[in-house]
């Protein structure tokens, strides 16, 4: 997590984002999976309730 | 001019052009809490907090992807299902202009005014499907709906370069086509497979009226959408800098043109709904209508022709919610008769009033019938076709509805907190 600066200066600078200089797609692909998870504990939960009452 | 004056101006601009849409985002904001009110006070005291976290989570949910891959698809699908990948190029996740810049003051407020667009977009199908569908098939639709098929009819129908646009010179200025229809049509696609709630029909053909346990509650949510759709239709709007406003084509309108119409559409909707059934729930759903009736030609008519044309569409939204039932399909809240149909109205609409008008660039052609209606005929099928396919594979998965048992204890035993300190499961089909 450290060094995640792409910048050294404000000068001129453009993309100021972390990770911008390298390092990103891990966070980009992190994203992917949390929103993948949830469906998993939504469907859990159906499943549950099913289970249940159906 | 010195060169520090022009990059004042210039900067001054920037700035300027942020704050307009980073302000009609947060007013669109207000679209998503009225459908959330809306929904939950059209759903029994069973089901309330299940459709209000199912449209919670389509909010949410819309964010990431419409981030992840929703703004490269608007800015690659111009040319239809093949994508410019150098057109694309900047709506790349993994691109500088995907997060702070300082040499870019532009792509966050449009990427989330964009965002917004498709929450509505998903919030439209969410009213629909509430009290038996499940909660994972219905984000997987949601984000299908709102950050890929929104997408794809706005690149091809409210995008400059646009397929439709360059084609037939389609003119869709407030989104009747690109988002109402669109929504409107995914919906009847995924109605269709899920199926009615239980009790709604009887064998003999009739329908039962199946009440929400608030009608205040989804009246003032309507209320609300009202609201947002000013930060809506002001975010189909361009910012020209020094220059007029231009439409989301690049033709010159104004903010005056907007507020006339919005305004007069809303009110025509209002009185065409009372008109026909007295219901206050009507009048409010029939400002939608209104809205939408005339929203792909909201920067050119005339308030009087505005006016007039939504009085239509808020008479006609309850008779089409009644055809609709008529063919078995269990529309909970009226979002195909609303969005849909009124869609199909505000884009004909624009075809028969603004036949003529000239369009932002040579070699365009000018507004016409023919290039609406084949554009209503691209919407239509374009927001039905991925929703009754995508629906039907999880229909026939198993994961598209809630069993009966569930459905009758009601959708919140998957909530982990009850509505109301009064809450209580039962097993009345009716309650």
């Amino acid at each position: 997590m450290l060094g995640a600066s792409p910048i050294e200066t404000w000068e001129g600078a453009g993309a100021i984002f972390t990770f911008a200089a390298g390092g990103a797609s891990l966070w980009f692909w992190l994203s992917v999976a949390l929103c993948i998870v949830p469906l998993v504990v939504s469907l859990i939960a159906e499943s549950a309730a099913e289970s249940e009452h159906g | 001019m010195t060169p520090e004056i022009q990059a004042a101006i210039d900067m001054t601009t920037s700035i300027n052009l942020e704050v307009y849409y980073y302000w009609c985002t947060a007013i669109m904001i207000l679209i998503h809490a009225g459908f959330l009110m809306y929904e939950m006070g059209a759903s029994r005291v069973k089901h309330t907090l299940a459709a209000g976290t199912k449209n919670i989570l389509a909010f949410a949910f819309m964010i990431p992807t419409f981030w992840m891959f929703g703004w490269w698809i608007y800015l690659s699908m111009t040319n239809g299902f093949t994508p410019d990948f150098a057109a694309g190029a900047s709506g790349v996740p993994w691109s500088e202009n995907m997060g702070p810049n300082l040499q870019d003051n532009a792509t966050g407020v449009f990427w989330g005014a964009f965002t917004l667009f498709a929450c509505t977009t998903a919030s439209i199908m969410s009213g629909a499907v509430i009290e038996r569908i499940r909660m994972a098939a219905f984000i997987v639709l949601a984000v299908v709906l709102g950050s890929v098929v929104w997408n794809l009819s706005a690149a091809w129908g409210w995008h400059p370069d646009g397929w439709m646009v360059k084609k037939w010179g389609y003119h869709d200025f407030g989104a009747s086509g690109v988002v109402h229809m669109i929504s409107g049509f995914f919906a009847l696609g995924v109605l269709i497979n899920l199926g009615p709630r239980i009790g709604k029909f009887n064998d003999d053909g009739t329908s039962n009226v199946i009440r929400g346990h608030s009608v205040p509650m989804t009246i003032v949510g309507l209320m609300l959408i009202v609201v947002g759709f000013f930060g809506f239709l002001g975010a189909c709007v361009l910012y020209g800098g020094t220059a007029q406003w231009v439409n989301i084509y690049g033709g010159p309108t104004t903010l005056s043109a907007i507020c006339f119409n919005t305004l007069m559409g809303v009110a025509g909707g209002i009185i065409g709904g009372y008109t026909k059934t007295r219901d206050p729930f009507w009048m409010m759903s029939g400002a939608l209508c209104g809205i939408i009736s005339v929203a792909s030609g909201l920067d050119l008519y005339y308030p009087g022709v505005t006016f007039v044309v939504a009085f239509i569409g808020g008479y006609l939204g309850p008779v089409f919610a009644g055809i609709i039932e008529k063919f078995k399909i269990d529309d909970a809240v009226g979002a195909v008769a609303v969005h849909g149909m009124c869609g199909v109205i505000g884009v004909l609409a624009a075809g028969v009033f603004l036949s003529g008008y000239p369009t932002h660039a040579e070699g365009i052609p000018p507004i016409s019938l023919y290039g609406q209606f084949m554009g209503m005929l691209v919407m239509a099928a374009l927001g039905f076709v991925p929703g009754y396919v995508l629906s039907l594979i999880f229909r026939m998965m198993g994961i598209l509805r809630a069993s009966d048992g569930v459905q009758l204890a009601g959708m919140d035993v998957e909530v982990p907190i009850p509505a109301y300190p009064e809450s209580m499961q039962t097993n009345n089909k009716f309650v």
